[in-house]
């Protein structure tokens, strides 16, 4: 506990410090970076040492009663802080080159709110007590809120106040789901939710508000539409902080809500039957939007939607579990949902990091224009496509390891499960199945786009490799990412022992030797032997090819065989050839986006703004005759992104019911900024008066 | 012991491979009165691509030049695993369903980059359309092993076709159903007509080799042939594992042998007498067939979950 005060002390004295030298630009960026990571290793011990003793507590009288400044630090705290400590060092160490452009947009200011934004996701997952936790999560909001609009472009800025808006309905839904606690136990210390019986009512409403609420926060569909706008506007070690850190504050108060706070009352299977259900349709839509997008960390944005989803699906596993008393089972799905948390964290940090040095090196994300990369940046595209690999959950990686729990997780719920929920548990394993088969095919279109064939611009035929700092800190998430899956045998039984104590119960085996088990569904996996056996085997075969190529000669040739066509640029394989392909078969699962986004438009028509920067370019490429357009908005009217065709039946009554509830908050909302800040604090005053009457 | 069950598998599938889609071949002839090649033709093809020089073309890099192996080498490992002469897995920890298709991954993840890497446009497409038909066919494939893996009570493919075999997988209709599925789904995974045509260089499973040459070519197509072993062996480890040993005993494994032979080999007589009798589908179309194959999984299922 003393460690991680004192790093947050430090994060804000680095804060400080690197505001106050902002004038001298290189000072400031060294201060924050130096600072930051100071304070990511000194949060990281902390956080680790936590993982293995009882919870600690921490309290201060604050000068109201409501407002006791209650820390609480336990195995599960321990695990996200060093979680984020980790992220955020790799994201301090690769500012130190990474924002050498961002001088003349206030590097100060960047090193300020981050210092901040990390400093505020660890208090958020330390404190205690409901008033102070509300106050911490608003102030991440608006830290990353200030980060994502740090570029002020256009788009940024739209991202930026769309993610501002789902940040605060889901604040929204978060409170109601506290008070709701508060007003049946009347104090707003969680220690007295935590022993408070709530009848089962009260505890389906306050598990559901919070669900959503902070479901909003982690980017799980249906309020995933701010994720790939903001997440993508910010400078990429933020992103990364955001994908891979933020988004995962959801999931924990998930967990904290249910297990922690409702512990006491107890769960209902329906509950777990909500969130497996969220899950997948999170992921398939997550991965299915992804492989639309030209623009790299647009896709590994949704990416991050889908990821949400499969921690989902371990998540609502273990509340099964839990509601249905099956212990095997609540310990499986919790350690497959946390472990996937911790690997989401390393190899999203890593992509991002990876299309931020794309960035830096080539100054576009824009697949479309990149290509033949991975001969002039070799160890970016060995690192991406590692982290491509990691996320398609291919062995012995560490994204297989936490689907593989998620599957036994899902097959063993089956097993033990009645009619209905088996056909529940068929359609989340269906699903993570085609998220699987899309994943990889969305990692062959990241990587081979970006990095493989021929450079199809200048940009790209002058790229060069990042400085030594991005290069680290991809390497070491790159080396995390791999100790991750060949070491999931030692790593198990500490995520194992985690879920235990959310559980509280004994720990069930998970791990013997270098094998993983799963006792219900009686198979093993060694990721480790694996590993070796796949080396061995695939040198085997690369010796013997190789050595018939000593023989037989080896010679190369500069012209690519295009079955006997004179062979141009045009002819390599775009995002949009691959977009275009899936969409001819997962068409209606597009529709139901272009209903959803035309609701967004009718929305933004009511805000008096448009949030879809895609219509106008749409609009001004169709008004063009002479055929001028770049190859990108070419792209885009040809592709996939832009839909004029009538979304079909399905989408239709989707649309309706989205568009009512469109122009029902656009009626609450006039489009000013003042009168929706005159909302928030008229929300925040009848907050106030309910816990005084409730008090 | 079962270390040397595992080897032999794997170095049987893939000493065979040849042979049997030299047999195809040859049916294929037969089917269209022609006289055809010997049924060891592949064998001379491999042997003559083994001794020719390598050309690396145009934008190719290390990807290309991994692709070959890793390509192989997966399915070999994943042979190697299978509960194939035996009704247990010779190697446990690679004998999970989930293992084995996510190490099948890998493969179709480097083919497509593969062929993304040579730059040329007949290759990519070649290399997408593969991946998606791995979209396609999947939710089939997990459902089916879904259904069998309750029916078995465990994801391990020994156990479910240990359970298959002793006919102690209960309900035995959702089996039959899913076994009918899972045999579908394979033969689509087998890249075979009316899905492609295995071997024309603007095809799906063949195009994306348009860029390779010399012994990485023969690898390739030696992964290929190896691939189609292996997927419709996943159908006969788990849905025929009749014949199989049941004890580690000399004489039961080289019953086990010779049976898997017989059955792999009617197995693939039986997909070539289809591939042959079926028009080509245009692949804009594969959706449908596969909603069909989804339709019978599913149909596995609603047994399984009224348990007859």
């Amino acid at each position: 506990m003393e460690l991680i005060l004192l790093s947050l002390g430090l994060s804000c004295v680095t804060g400080v410090f690197s505001l106050v030298t902002s004038k001298a630009h290189a000072a400031s960026k060294t201060i924050a970076c130096i600072g930051g990571m100071a304070a990511a290793v000194l949060s990281f011990s902390g956080g680790i040492g936590a993982l293995f003793q009882t919870a600690t507590y921490a309290s201060w009288v604050g000068p109201m009663p409501f407002t006791n400044f209650t820390l609480l630090l336990n195995p599960l705290a321990g695990l996200l802080i060093a979680v984020i400590a980790a992220l955020a060092f790799a994201a301090w160490l690769y500012g130190l080159s990474y924002f050498d452009e961002y001088y003349d947009k206030g590097i100060g200011i960047i090193g300020f709110f981050m210092n901040l934004f990390i400093a505020s996701m660890n208090l958020v997952i330390l404190a205690d007590n409901a008033f102070w936790f509300l106050v911490f999560f608003e102030l991440m909001s608006l830290t990353s809120y200030v980060l994502v609009i740090i570029d002020q472009t256009e788009k940024s800025l739209k991202g930026g106040f769309l993610y501002l808006i789902m940040a605060h309905i889901g604040f929204l839904m978060i409170a109601l789901s506290f008070f709701t606690m508060a007003s049946a136990t009347g104090s707003l210390e969680f220690e007295s939710f935590r022993t408070c019986a709530f009848a089962p009512g009260i505890a389906t409403i306050a598990f559901v508000l919070a669900f959503f609420g902070f479901g909003a926060k982690a980017g799980m569909v249906p309020f995933h539409s701010w994720l790939p706008q903001a997440h993508p506007a910010a400078p990429s070690n933020v992103s990364a902080l955001m994908s891979g850190g933020m988004i995962k504050i959801g999931i924990f108060g998930i967990l904290k809500v249910c297990f922690d706070l409702l512990g006491v009352a107890g769960g209902e299977i329906s509950w777990g039957v909500l969130v497996i259900v969220i899950g997948a349709v999170s992921s398939v839509l997550g991965v299915v939007y992804a492989l639309g997008e030209h623009d790299l960390k647009s896709l590994l944005a949704y990416h991050s939607v889908e990821n949400i989803g499969i921690i989902l699906l371990g998540v609502g596993v273990g509340i099964y579990g839990w509601a249905a008393d099956l212990p095997w089972l609540a310990a499986v799905g919790l350690l497959a949902g946390l472990y996937h948390l911790v690997n989401h964290a390393m190899f999203k940090g890593l992509l991002f990091l990876g299309a931020g040095s794309v960035l830096h090196a080539t100054g576009t994300r824009n697949m479309e224009v990149l290509g033949g990369l991975a001969r002039l940046m070799p160890v970016t595209a060995v690192c991406f496509l590692i982290g491509s690999l990691a996320i398609s959950a291919i062995p012995p990686l560490n994204g297989f390891v936490s689907e593989w729990f998620t599957y036994q997780g899902l097959i063993g719920a089956a097993m033990d499960g009645d009619l209905v929920m088996r056909i529940v548990f068929a359609f989340a394993v269906v699903a993570l199945a085609i998220t699987g088969a899309l994943a990889v095919t969305c990692f062959v279109k990241a990587f081979g786009v970006t990095f493989l064939a021929r450079p199809r611009s200048d940009a790209a035929e002058k790229a060069h490799e990042v400085p030594a700092p991005m290069l680290i800190a991809m390497v070491m998430l790159t080396v995390t990412c791999v100790l991750l899956g060949i070491g999931a045998a030692f790593v198990a039984p500490s995520i194992s022992s985690i879920a235990a104590s959310i559980l509280v119960a004994p720990a069930v085996p998970v791990a013997e030797g270098t094998t993983l088990i799963s006792l219900d569904t009686v198979s093993v996996v060694s990721p480790l032997i694996m590993a070796v056996l796949m080396a061995v085997v695939i040198a085997i075969c690369v010796l013997v090819r190789n050595a018939a190529n000593r023989k037989a000669g080896i010679k190369s040739d500069p012209q690519t065989w295009a079955c006997g066509y004179e062979f141009d640029l045009t002819m390599e394989t775009l995002a949009s050839t691959v977009g275009a392909n899936v969409k001819n078969f997962m068409g209606p699962l597009y529709a139901i986006r272009y209903g959803v986004n035309r609701a967004g438009e009718a929305v933004s028509r009511l805000l008096g703004r448009t949030l879809n920067p895609e219509k106008r370019s749409t609009e001004s490429a169709q008004h063009d005759p002479e055929g001028t357009l770049s190859r990108f908005d070419r792209d885009r009217v040809h592709g996939i992104a832009p839909a004029e065709k009538r979304a079909p039946a399905l989408s239709n009554s989707v649309f309706s019911v989205v568009n009512d509830l469109g122009s029902w908050f656009g009626r609450m909302e006039s489009g000013d900024f003042r009168t929706y800040i005159v909302y928030i604090v008229g929300a925040l005053i009848f907050f106030l008066a309910l816990i005084i009457l409730v008090r | 012991m079962t270390i040397i069950v595992a080897i032999l598998q794997a170095v049987l599938l893939v000493t065979l491979a040849p042979l049997f889609s030299g047999i195809t071949r040859k049916i294929r002839a037969k089917m269209h009165s022609r006289k055809g090649t010997s049924i060891m033709q592949d064998y001379y093809d491999l042997a003559k691509l083994w001794r020719r020089c390598e050309v690396k073309e145009g934008g190719s890099g290390i990807i290309s030049r991994l692709t070959p192996p890793i390509f192989l080498g997966s399915f070999i490992l994943v042979a190697a695993g299978l509960p194939l002469v035996m009704q247990a897995c010779p190697v446990p920890f690679l004998g999970d369903i989930i293992t084995v298709l996510y190490l099948m991954a890998l493969p179709r993840f480097m083919f497509a980059l593969g062929s993304i890497d040579s730059a040329g446009s007949y290759t990519a497409i070649g290399g997408v359309r593969e991946l998606l038909v791995g979209v396609l066919v999947e939710p089939s494939l997990i459902l089916v092993l879904f259904v069998a893996a309750i029916a078995a009570g465990s994801t391990n493919l020994g156990i479910m076709a240990n359970a298959v075999g002793t006919l102690q997988a209960y309900p035995f209709v959702a089996i039959v159903v899913a076994g009918v599925a899972c045999a579908m789904a394979c033969y689509i995974e087998m890249g075979k007509l009316p899905f492609d045509l295995a071997e024309a260089e603007q095809e799906i499973q063949e195009g994306p080799l348009a860029a390779y040459s010399g012994p990485s070519l023969a690898m390739i197509k030696l992964g290929v042939s190896v691939k189609q072993l292996v997927v419709a062996s996943l159908f006969v480890a788990i849905f025929l594992p009749f014949g199989a040993a049941t004890t580690a005993a000399p004489l039961d494994l080289l019953v086990g042998l010779v049976s898997f032979l017989f059955k792999l080999l009617i197995v693939m007589l039986i997909a070539s007498v289809i591939e042959n009798s079926v028009m080509r589908a245009r692949y804009k179309y594969l959706g449908r067939y596969t909603w069909f194959v989804v339709g019978i999984a599913s149909l596995s299922l609603v047994f399984l979950v009224i348990g007859i």
